[in-house]
């Protein structure tokens, strides 16, 4: 049993969700399980009991939850102004707009 | 054996996470990833990355399933076919990390308390840390302020 391995796999599953889904939660979702992957190496590189390990985890933390509380004021500022939060949904609506005022 | 099933039960909720449809399906996935990763930290003898991780999770999932249910329409019933398929794929991709090894493990620093990591060798990185999370949130709240006075 490897947990470099698991966290391999776990990296892979996530880079994929961020990569091929449109939703921005999703999105977010996607870089939580990249996160989550990155920590775990952290702890069990270290030997579970190690003090630097989890010391390193908790300094993650902290930068995951600011990252988590941005993409989240981006995720419904982007909701209340194009009412959706279809990453491909959003770029559809810019590129009209930009269409409509080259026209005029 | 337990740290086995755990792993493999972490595996197959990431993949649930990414593959069902539905944000708020996706999310409740992602609870049982962080919950199965911090009773992997606990049965592994990390006990404050196990109560970090919890609290953490509990804070991010709350904010996420609410986000979730509001941005997004009722969730339809995800079929039994599709649940087992992806409870399959998520068994088949935890197979490497069962017969497969690429470290051995590092003991280089194996005599550091938490508290000493912590405050003593990583005291910089930490009062850092602390300066940029407060500037996220000040610019967070900024941005959102200035955002609401121009829909004024």
């Amino acid at each position: 049993m490897d947990f470099v391995i698991l966290s391999i796999v776990m990296l892979v599953i996530g880079i994929y969700g961020l990569l091929t889904k449109r939703d921005l939660l999703k999105v977010f979702v996607s870089v939580e399980l990249i996160a989550t992957a990155a920590t775990l190496n952290f702890v069990m590189l270290t030997s579970a009991g190690n003090g630097l390990g989890q010391a390193f985890l908790v300094l993650a933390f902290a930068t995951d939850t600011a990252v988590g509380a941005l993409v989240l004021a981006l995720l419904l500022i982007a909701y209340k102004k194009y009412g959706t939060s279809d990453i491909g949904e959003i770029m559809r609506i810019e590129q009209d707009k930009k269409e409509g005022e080259r026209e005029v | 054996m337990i740290l086995e099933l755990i792993s493999i039960g972490l595996v197959i909720s990431a993949c649930l996470t990414i593959f069902l449809d539905e944000a708020v399906y996706s999310v409740l996935a992602l609870t049982g990833t962080f919950l199965l990763t911090a009773l992997l930290y606990a049965l592994s003898g990390a006990l404050f990355a196990a109560i970090f991780q919890f609290a953490m999770g509990v804070g991010t999932l709350a904010i996420l399933f609410l986000s979730g249910e509001m941005l997004s329409k009722k969730p339809p019933k995800i079929p039994k076919e599709r649940l087992l398929s992806l409870v399959a794929v998520g068994a088949l991709l935890s197979l490497p990390m069962l017969f497969l090894s690429v470290s051995s493990p590092m003991n280089v620093f194996s005599d550091v308390q938490f508290e000493e990591a912590l405050w003593r060798l990583r005291a910089g990185d930490v009062l850092l840390q602390g300066l940029v999370v407060l500037t996220v949130s000040v610019g967070i709240a900024i941005f959102l302020h200035e955002k609401k006075k121009g829909e004024e």
